[in-house]
């Protein structure tokens, strides 16, 4: 049984005419880690913010077709019930603090004081959370005074803590390093494993083939295609449709037409899969 | 980077140990007192006797008396020479320039005046140095204020550093464009212009996204909530309130029956 269900969601956004998404169909099972790519305008956030039920609740505008999470439909829901369910980290880290906390730590423990966590429980699961997410040395920082990359960790752990049961994420690594990109996609891993469900708009493909389950395409607010990463992101109609591809997959699809790549091998996405491909070729 | 965004000094008092309530009940029943009390000499002895002792009891003598000379005395000063010379009461003027004159009454009014507000800003300043705003506002919250209402004072207290950083940031990516901010005063103002409209339509942009972070942390969430902070409340501190707010009434009855 799919914990998120999508039927035929149209959306426009208030004042405007073309439909934002439109005719979406998408469902998402318990403990499944699905990216969304797509270029920019292609809907990515429109879908994160209608999981996340801002859409139609905050945003207003026009909603068609059903948003079903955990049972729930989203029409019938207020929004405050809503966020129990579903965790919504986005872009930018600097807007995503509360503004109402001096220290990271109580940062964190900001959404579970709204929830009315007693304070025992609250101390632990904050503690837990900033050691999984790695940022137990920056629980007493002001958090205003960390980067871009450390301010969206502290995004991330905020929700992370609330343990919803399915989280929304909408390119939450774009201000991160390499290093810190592959920690944070780790510990989504992780809490995927465990059973929280996990949506994510990204444009890191080589994580993404590596970490996620299951890869949906947008393209002008439709699904143009969605599968495994390996079927996904080394698919002839990414490129044709000006989505990025990894770089593996481009350099692959070239030295194939030379015969440098072995044809009964999939094209790879990640550099593991290149080097198996032109290291086995040897 | 400087983190220190509140007067708030971290230190361990009798009356940082205070509940916050407590201390703000105090804070007004000094500002009651200097501002309505009968006796001419209030304002003074509250300063001697309350204000210099609390000071002590808080351990934040140095950080107050820093305050008091380089910005209540300066203020309360200024507002002295302005009442004494406008006040226009008291026939005659012991000293005279140009149209204004001070008489002896306009002379004691100014100097009550000027002594209730210094007394009053003290004490606010004494409730800050020792309060962290953080337990004040969760403190409040417990007792019925609206959250928002809480909200709304913490994140401008913060945000205020933030919006000066991003003017900074603002400024200096439109002189690398060639945007003048040299020169003339009438330049200078003029340069603002460029400055306003991303500073402010910005802001608004940001305050939807902050509205939505802090909404997907459930902060109109209709359960009880719960502060991470603990907040002591002994009934020391309840007696002291109702201690306090009897002063209060006391001072109001004397001030009307004496």
């Amino acid at each position: 049984m799919a914990i998120v269900n999508l039927k035929n969601v149209t959306y426009k956004y208030p004042l405007t005419d073309a439909p934002a998404l439109s005719n979406i169909n998408l469902e998402v099972k318990e403990g499944e880690f699905v990216a969304i790519i797509g270029p920019n305008g292609a809907g990515k956030s429109t879908l994160c913010y209608t999981l996340a039920g801002f859409i139609p609740h905050f945003f207003k505008g026009e909603l068609e077709g059903k948003v079903e999470i955990a049972g729930v439909d989203l029409k019938s829901s207020a929004l405050n019930e809503w966020v129990r369910n579903v965790g919504l980290a986005f872009q930018n880290p600097f807007n995503q603090i509360s503004g109402a906390k001096y220290t990271v730590f109580e940062e964190i423990a900001f959404g579970l004081e709204n929830q009315g966590v007693p304070r025992d429980e609250m101390n632990q699961r904050v503690e837990e959370a900033l050691t999984m997410t790695g940022i137990r040395d920056l629980a007493d920082r002001s958090p205003y005074s960390l980067s871009g990359g450390q301010q969206q960790r502290v995004a991330l752990t905020s929700i992370l803590v609330m343990q919803p049961k399915v989280l929304v994420l909408d390119e939450p690594t774009s201000q991160m390093d390499p290093i810190g990109t592959r920690e944070v996609f780790g510990v989504i891993r992780q809490m995927a494993e465990r059973g929280m469900t996990v949506v994510m708009a990204e444009h890191k493909i080589e994580w993404i083939a590596e970490f996620a389950d299951r890869v949906v395409a947008l393209k002008d607010g439709k699904i143009l295609l969605q599968g495994s990463p390996s079927d996904v992101l080394t698919s002839r109609l990414l490129s044709e449709n000006g989505f990025g591809i990894s770089r593996y997959t481009s350099t692959a699809r070239e030295a194939l037409k030379h015969n440098l790549w072995p044809k009964h091998l999939h094209l790879p996405v990640t550099l593991q899969e290149a080097a198996d491909g032109f290291g086995g070729k040897k | 980077m400087h983190e220190r965004l509140s007067f708030y000094v971290k230190r361990d008092s009798f009356l940082h140990r205070l509940n916050p309530l407590t201390k703000l009940t105090l804070a007004f029943g000094l500002i009651f007192i200097a501002f309505f009390s009968p006796w001419y000499w209030a304002p003074q002895i509250l300063f001697l006797l309350a204000i210099i002792p609390l000071s002590f009891l808080g351990k934040v003598h140095r950080e107050y008396f820093s305050a008091a000379f380089r910005l209540i005395l300066p203020a309360a000063g200024f507002l002295f020479l302005m009442q004494a010379f406008f006040q226009p009461i008291g026939a005659k003027a012991i000293f005279k320039f140009w149209f204004l004159d001070i008489t002896p009454e306009s002379l004691m009014f100014a100097f009550t005046n000027a002594s209730r507000i210094f007394v009053m800003v003290s004490s606010f300043t004494i409730l800050l140095l020792t309060t962290h705003p953080s337990d004040l506002m969760s403190d409040l919250t417990r007792r019925g204020l609206p959250s928002q209402f809480a909200y709304v004072i913490i994140s401008t207290i913060q945000i205020i550093p933030q919006m000066q950083a991003k003017a900074q940031t603002i400024i200096a990516a439109q002189r690398s464009r060639g945007l003048d901010t040299q020169g003339s005063f009438l330049k200078r103002i003029g340069a603002l212009v460029p400055l306003v409209g991303p500073l402010v339509f910005g802001s608004l942009v940001e305050v939807e996204e902050r509205a939505i972070a802090i909404e997907a942390r459930g902060f109109t969430s209709t359960r009880v909530k719960t502060s991470l902070r603990e907040i002591p409340d002994t009934s020391f501190d309840k007696i002291l309130r109702w201690f306090l707010i009897l002063l209060i009434i006391a001072v109001i009855a004397a001030r009307i029956w004496l």
